[in-house]
């Protein structure tokens, strides 16, 4: 992973500081309210509904476990002993104190992390692929130039008050685990016909109350010219997004007024006007790239006895092997994903002990490595296939071996009402009731892949507009209402949810899923997962099902 | 009825007005009738003390079936804390005066009404 050289950590040190004086002159009334609010945004601390809440990037989803352990101790010192991973692949701390804040900045700077650019309308953390630099998909290394981008937009002067919050995704897979195309850019980092590096450029895409897929605006991009490429995007933008109404903001709005097309047109005759010298060198690109030199993997058979007896005489560990364990390209190794959706549990959160066991396990079993998902859930990307059945009771032994990945279960939710002082309905307690209905793991592996996902407003942060069942809480008359819609799709087979019908009240939810999958079960043609049924039967039978007893 | 609350500056936390105070139980909150001017002139008393709270604004509140309590879901999730942690927020504290808030409906908790399904 990259290291902060002796100048990134005189800023961030610098930059806390700075906190530590708007905070006390915040506190001595120098500063009103209108003045600080955007300072503590820049630095992620939101006034939520009970606390603040500090929201800490993962830049690329990537953490070592000193880092990961940076958490629990903030999670125990400052919280109240967890913390919630995002949709976002960040972690936010629900109770923070302002007056504690300064503290927790220092806290992460010590291991090169903080907070910068997870609010206000920047450029934000980059989404990338959790399992790069361990799957044998990907054509090259992803973390590369989300660090790439990360270096160039942290602190970009021309792009620090766009329009609106600005969001890039890096994948360079077949298999998108980013959501590429919901994204404000998406980069897909590809072979072009002649064996040469780039990407595929996907703009004009997000989700909230206007959700729009991006489309591509330039089938392959040199790799060479990805900054120039991206400052010729975001001047685009800047210049002529619109920023006299807040929910016509974002950049999908303007490719869609535009239209693709002439979006695309009016980027490259703003490339033409800079210069190559404002791509990245090729020395810097290959010391970024020497970050993420090849691991030292041990030289492995395929099989492993030790893993192939625990799995036939442990039914949980073989269970576990089926849902979270994923090839790796190294032979002996496998990407192994850690759910953090027990049933009764809230998605996302993990408490200071578990954040500890996982940095311990890194350390031992991981190559140190650690990811956090965009749908809530931790990795460790290299774990030798002799040392999971270790790995697996380890976690088991602190409440994180769900093996339910990608399972009906494995739900994203938002912080919803519960937390969030923009939320309309609670998110994270229809969530709880859904995975408890499907608690029986062996009716869930049944089911298959299903991606259920809310939301507790019409933001979207749950990512309800590509959930194969998307669930959006709304405030009907002052109740918690939930709309259900169907056939989004974040993955590589991108697509949009469609409205099922009528809202239900929050009691109803669980009964409906629970008819859709019965609908589903019964009509599904071999192979078919949820969506496939879905695209192939259309909505009839699913509205049928839950909509039966209108009558 | 309404009251007066805010997030306190220092922490966040979520506080009520009683008598020129900020308190942090709802429970001891001043309770004003609808129309009593009262209720405006706390406000303002609140809204100048800008360095100890965020934010300070009116609410509706009703009598429950216990007692008291916030009209709307949002402001019931302040007074008590996160629904899906009991042990974290003000509802930690137990006693009668927060079986009084959880025993509340109303405005915006979810009644599983059927009647409103309907096939479009």
């Amino acid at each position: 992973m990259y290291l902060y050289d002796a100048i990134d950590k005189d800023f961030l040190a610098d930059r806390a500081a700075e906190f530590r004086g708007q905070v006390a002159r915040r506190l001595a009334g120098e500063l009103t309210e209108d003045q600080f609010k955007p300072l503590r945004l820049m630095n992620g601390l939101y006034l939520q509904l009970h606390a603040y809440m500090l929201r800490v990037a993962v830049p690329y989803g990537s953490l070592n476990p000193t880092q990961l352990r940076a958490f629990a101790h903030i999670a125990r010192t400052w919280d109240k002993g967890y913390g919630h991973f995002t949709t976002r692949q960040n972690i936010q701390f629900n109770w923070v104190k302002l007056g504690d804040a300064p503290d927790i900045l220092d806290h992460l700077a010590g291991v090169d992390m903080h907070a910068i650019q997870t609010s206000g309308n920047c450029i934000r953390n980059v989404t990338s692929d959790p399992y790069a630099g361990a799957t044998a998909q990907e054509v090259d290394d992803p973390r590369v130039w989300s660090e790439v981008i990360r270096q160039w937009s942290t602190l970009h002067p021309e792009f620090s008050f766009l329009p609106r919050k600005f969001k890039i995704a890096v994948t360079a897979a077949e298999t998108d685990r980013t959501a590429a195309r919901a994204h404000d850019i998406g980069l897909k980092v590809q072979r072009g016909p002649d064996g040469d590096l780039g990407f595929e450029v996907m703009v004009g895409g997000g989700q909230g109350r206007t959700p729009y897929l991006a489309p591509t605006i330039r089938a392959h991009l040199p790799a060479s010219r990805l900054i120039s490429y991206l400052e010729a995007i975001l001047r685009v933008y800047n210049r002529h997004g619109r920023r006299d109404n807040i929910y016509k903001a974002r950049i999908k709005i303007l490719v869609a007024s535009l239209g693709a097309e002439e979006f695309a047109r009016q980027v490259e005759e703003e490339w033409l006007k800079i210069a190559e010298g404002a791509d990245l060198p090729d020395t810097e690109l290959a010391r970024i790239r020497g970050s993420f030199a090849p691991l030292d993997f041990a030289i492995l058979p395929p099989r492993s006895d030790v893993f192939e007896a625990a799995k036939a005489s442990d039914k949980a560990f073989a269970r576990f092997v089926r849902n979270n364990i994923k090839a790796h390209k190294q032979p002996g190794y496998g990407i192994v994903e850690i759910s953090l959706k027990a049933p009764g549990a809230t998605p996302g959160d993990a408490s200071a002990e578990q954040m500890e066991a996982v940095a311990d396990l890194a350390e031992r079993f991981g190559l140190s490595d650690i990811r956090a998902t965009h749908e809530q859930n931790l990795v460790l990307p290299h774990v030798k296939l002799d040392d999971a059945p270790a790995v697996h009771a380890a976690l088991a032994a602190v409440g994180l071996a769900t093996p339910n990945i990608n399972l009906i279960s494995d739900i994203i939710a938002c912080p919803g009402l519960d937390y969030c002082a923009l939320a309309n309905a609670r998110a994270i307690p229809v969530a709880q009731s859904i995975a408890e209905r499907f608690a029986d793991p062996d009716r869930a592996e049944t089911i298959g892949e299903l991606k259920v996902k809310i939301s507790g407003c019409i933001n979207a942060c749950g990512h309800h507009h590509v959930g194969h069942i998307g669930i959006l809480g709304v405030d009907k008359k002052g109740e918690e209402f939930y709309q259900l819609s169907l056939g989004g799709s974040g993955a590589e087979d991108a697509s949009l949810a469609s409205i099922l019908g009528p809202a239900l009240p929050a009691d109803k939810v669980a009964d409906a899923v629970d008819r859709m999958v019965e609908a589903y079960l019964a009509i599904r043609q071999d192979g078919e997962r949820f969506l496939d049924t879905f695209r192939r039967a259309g909505m009839t039978p699913f509205k049928e099902a839950v909509y039966v007893d209108a009558h | 009825m309404k009251a007066l609350t805010a997030n306190r500056l220092i922490d966040g936390e979520v506080v009520f007005w009683r008598a020129g105070q900020w308190v942090e139980r709802f429970a001891d909150a001043d309770l004003f009738d609808a129309n009593d001017p009262a209720a405006e002139e706390a406000a303002t008393a609140g809204k100048a003390q800008p360095t100890v709270v965020v934010d300070a604004y009116l609410i509706d509140v009703d009598q429950g079936p216990a007692g008291p309590a916030p009209v709307s879901y949002r402001e019931r999730i302040r007074a008590l804390g996160p629904t899906n942690e009991p042990d974290h927020g003000k509802q930690a504290e137990g006693g009668d005066a927060i079986a009084a808030l959880q025993a509340a409906t109303g405005a915006a908790r979810s009644t599983g009404r059927v009647d409103l399904i309907r096939r479009k």
